[in-house]
């Protein structure tokens, strides 16, 4: 079984206009990347994972919990979500008080806490200025601060609702080598977004939801090799892949570094 | 004609001891589509918002330089004076609700009716942006009522309809999902193609590989470069200034396919072109 | 979501009249029982607010306001009719309680003046747009920035607690009980309302700054996307309710 059970999931908040019509999926280990247009119920899904929204019918279990039979609080022990917006979260005058709020709030001591946020500060490169005010800093420092807040109460899932919006190469970078660091560690990163780019430099499962309901789910390379089908769910492949497609080639490539590798290889010999 | 001329700018946030903008000059054609690229905190926002005159006047601070609008000095003129001229769309697009409005139809109204349009003048404009943005099937519902990407056409149609000469566009698609975002820079290039000149800062830099004219590279309150697409892409210390080439130019610079003037393509169909033509 | 209002489209006659006559008719309803303070002049009027509200189709929904302001006004029934100082005529005994005649009359003074006066305003609340109200009122002179702020009350106030909405999923999902015993709450109150007062101010800046940019300062007279509010039967209707009140007044005099 894996760490997340999604049974039959269905979903409305208004009666009549269903959001989500049926959702069957399981996520273990690797790191996936849910895609999809503008309303395609996303960011419903994620807040049914998290336990701020139950299921109409269907259940969903985490790390075999019913999240019908537990509170969000409760869940966050299990499941960290990182919001789109940092100043959403951001209350407290110091940035180590700010990540030890969620590792308190869960249970853990305050030596261990401290401990937890420094090393998770450290992971998202802001342990330098542990000590500054929150709002002294620039937008993208602030979202590596929410990211740290939530890794410090060791959740063994995380979510990440939108982590590339606004976000320029640097930050895109650092971004990414937090989400590989988190996986090498044996954690589920799941993620909604737009950024066909990033997904397919940085997850492993890819899953396509189109007007409520999953219209494919697969490999990275499996998924983005199906342009036609993207196209209809109004999204694409990423550019490097377009390319290859346009000039025929059978593979799909999904990082610019890949094709280049492939090639070089290719003409050594 | 020069639609834009900015000389020597420079500014300081109140409060702050860095310049936001340091020293930079630059002119923009009539019907121009200008791309702003470079890190965060690089001054992009500034300089769009120094082109409407929030900089200084909303914020005051330390000013220098000059910056003319179709021959009108910023510094010298008010904000709503320029808003005639010159319209913005700004990052967050759920601030960019007015908030007085019930429905769509009448937010996108909002500009018009400061600006003393006749009531049949708005009604003609309001549905000319709102088909141009595809959001006219959402012009009963309440403003805040829309998706972040839905807000984000409704904030892009309340400035297109009053008609600026240039408009300003900050991170504008953001919250769009691929192919909304490619409709938008669409909307926005067929609008340049009529005249109206265009700023867009953006991250997305295949997009601003594809439609801008020019693009400008910025670091540190500085402008870098402000060259067409193919030079700038093609400059090999980009990462110096915290931007990451186009994928299909960074695939062309591993094989050092170059056009006739040995620049490197940017774009798909141009590094397609390229690659077609090696092969034979 | 939806802004805060008590309007209920609907298509009855009182929803043609537009806002300013409205405001006449209340302003007339309450001058008059000044004018001529006679108690039958108030159960006059209220037979007439009466009469509009119930052709207008609207008489359920003024039902709740009615019943909630009734337990003030019965409140104010027993207090005077039990206690008033110049009580002396009983009238009803139930067990130790009497009422007095004195202290009834004066109650049924007030209730009528009040729900007169509740019966005129349910009529411009129920059937008129908030925004159209103010639209109105801008068309006559009001300056657009206090009808921005008004305008922007109704609206703003849902959209803050969408916002609050937000916050409080952000912190449940690190791990904030919001729910559940007092102590609990107060204990999560600094964690959302943080982020609200902060969200809130950073909104107001970015908000001016895009009401700027469209030109909400702007020096050109201001124009309106809607029509403006006209039925033929307004000024009618207006000189009528002038008429009334200066008759009143001659009648006071004479009389």
């Amino acid at each position: 079984m894996g760490r997340i059970e999604v049974k039959d999931l269905h979903f409305s908040y208004n009666k009549g206009e269903e959001i989500l019509k049926g959702i069957n999926l399981s996520f273990d280990k690797e790191s996936t990347a849910i895609i999809g247009q503008n309303g395609a119920g996303k960011t419903t899904f994620v807040k049914l994972l998290k336990g701020l929204l139950k299921p109409d019918t269907g259940d969903i279990l985490i790390l075999g919990k019913n999240t019908k039979e537990t509170t969000a609080a409760e869940l966050a022990k299990y499941v960290g979500l990182v919001f789109q917006n940092p100043n959403d979260q951001i209350f407290k005058n110091k940035v180590l008080d700010e990540v030890m709020f969620g590792p308190l709030n869960i249970g853990q001591d305050h030596e261990e806490a401290e401990e937890n946020s420094i090393k998770a500060l450290e992971m998202v490169g802001c342990k330098d200025i542990y000590n500054k005010n929150p709002y002294d800093l620039s937008l993208s420092e602030r979202k590596l601060i929410s990211i740290a807040s939530i890794i410090a109460m060791k959740p063994e899932i995380i979510i990440f609702d939108e982590p590339t919006i606004a976000q320029d190469y640097v930050r895109r970078e650092k971004i990414k080598a937090i989400i590989k660091n988190l996986t090498e560690n044996g954690k589920l990163v799941l993620t909604i977004i737009h950024d066909m780019d990033f997904v397919a430099e940085s997850f492993e499962r890819v899953i396509v939801f189109q007007n409520g309901k999953v219209l494919m789910d697969g490999h990275t390379k499996e998924v983005y090799s199906h342009a036609d089908i993207l196209n209809s769910a109004y999204l694409e492949p990423p550019h490097i892949t377009q390319l290859c497609n346009k000039l025929g080639y059978k593979d799909t490539f999904l990082t610019v570094e890949e094709f280049i590798e492939s090639k070089q290889s290719l003409r050594q010999k | 004609m020069k639609k834009i001329v900015v000389e020597n700018l420079k500014y300081k946030y109140p409060l702050t001891d860095k310049l936001a903008l340091d020293g930079v000059s630059f002119e923009v054609n009539e019907g121009e589509f200008i791309g702003i690229i470079g890190q965060n905190l690089a001054g992009k926002s500034t300089l769009c918002q120094s082109l409407v005159g929030l900089v200084p006047h909303f914020y005051r601070g330390a000013y220098g330089g000059k910056v003319l609008i179709d021959g009108k000095e910023v510094l010298k003129s008010d904000i709503s004076e320029l808003a005639l001229k010159v319209g913005m769309v700004f990052q967050n697009p759920f601030t960019q609700v007015t908030g007085a409005k019930l429905t769509v139809y009448e937010e996108i109204a909002f500009g018009l009716e400061n600006m003393g349009l006749s009531r049949n003048e708005m009604i003609d404009r309001i549905d000319y942006a709102l088909s141009l943005l595809d959001i006219y099937k959402y012009k009963d519902r309440n403003p805040f009522d829309l998706s972040g990407g839905q807000m984000q056409r409704m904030a892009i149609a309340g400035i297109i309809a009053m008609k600026p000469e240039i408009i300003v566009l900050d991170e504008p698609t953001s919250q769009l999902d691929p192919q909304g975002s490619e409709e938008v820079f669409k909307a926005i290039q067929a609008l340049s193609h009529e005249g109206m000149t265009v700023i867009m800062v953006e991250h997305k830099i295949e997009k601003i590989a594809r439609y801008s004219d020019r693009v400008m590279l910025m670091h540190q309150g500085k402008i870098i470069d402000f060259d067409t697409p193919k030079k700038v892409f093609s400059r090999g210390d980009l990462k110096e200034y915290g931007v990451l080439a186009p994928a299909f130019t960074r695939i062309c610079r591993a094989f050092d396919i170059k056009d006739e003037e040995g620049f490197y393509p940017v774009t798909l169909d141009e590094a397609y072109d390229a690659v077609v033509k090696i092969n034979g | 979501m939806k802004a805060i209002t008590l309007y209920v489209p609907k298509d009855t006659f009182i929803y043609k009249v537009d806002p300013i006559t409205k405001l006449f008719y209340i302003l007339t309803v309450i001058l008059i029982p000044i004018i001529a303070p006679m108690q039958f002049v108030a159960y006059v009027l209220i037979a007439i607010s009466l009469l509009i509200i119930l052709s207008g189709g609207i008489f359920k929904k003024v039902l709740p306001i009615i019943s909630f302001s009734a337990i003030i006004l019965v409140t104010v029934v027993i207090i005077q009719g039990l206690f008033k100082i110049d009580n002396k005529t009983a009238v009803l005994s139930i067990g130790p309680l009497t009422f007095y005649k004195e202290g009834l009359n004066y109650a049924f003074e007030i209730c009528a003046r009040v729900l007169n006066i509740l019966f005129a305003f349910s009529i411009l609340v129920l059937t008129t747009k908030p925004s159209d109200l103010i639209e109105s009122l801008v068309r006559k002179g009001l300056s657009p920035k206090i009808g921005y702020v008004l305008n922007s009350v109704l609206q703003i106030i849902p959209e803050m607690t969408a916002t609050m909405g937000t916050i409080t999923d952000a912190q449940r999902a690190r791990g904030l009980e919001t729910e559940g015993k007092l102590s609990t709450r107060i204990k999560a109150f600094f964690p959302l309302i943080g982020p609200v007062v902060m969200n809130s101010l950073i909104a107001t800046r970015e908000r001016a700054m895009a009401l700027e940019v469209r030109g909400f300062n702007s020096k050109n007279k201001k124009t309106f996307l809607n029509e403006e509010f006209k039925s033929p039967y307004s000024r009618v209707f207006r000189i009528c309710l002038i008429l009334i009140t200066i008759l009143t007044i001659f009648w006071r005099i004479l009389s």
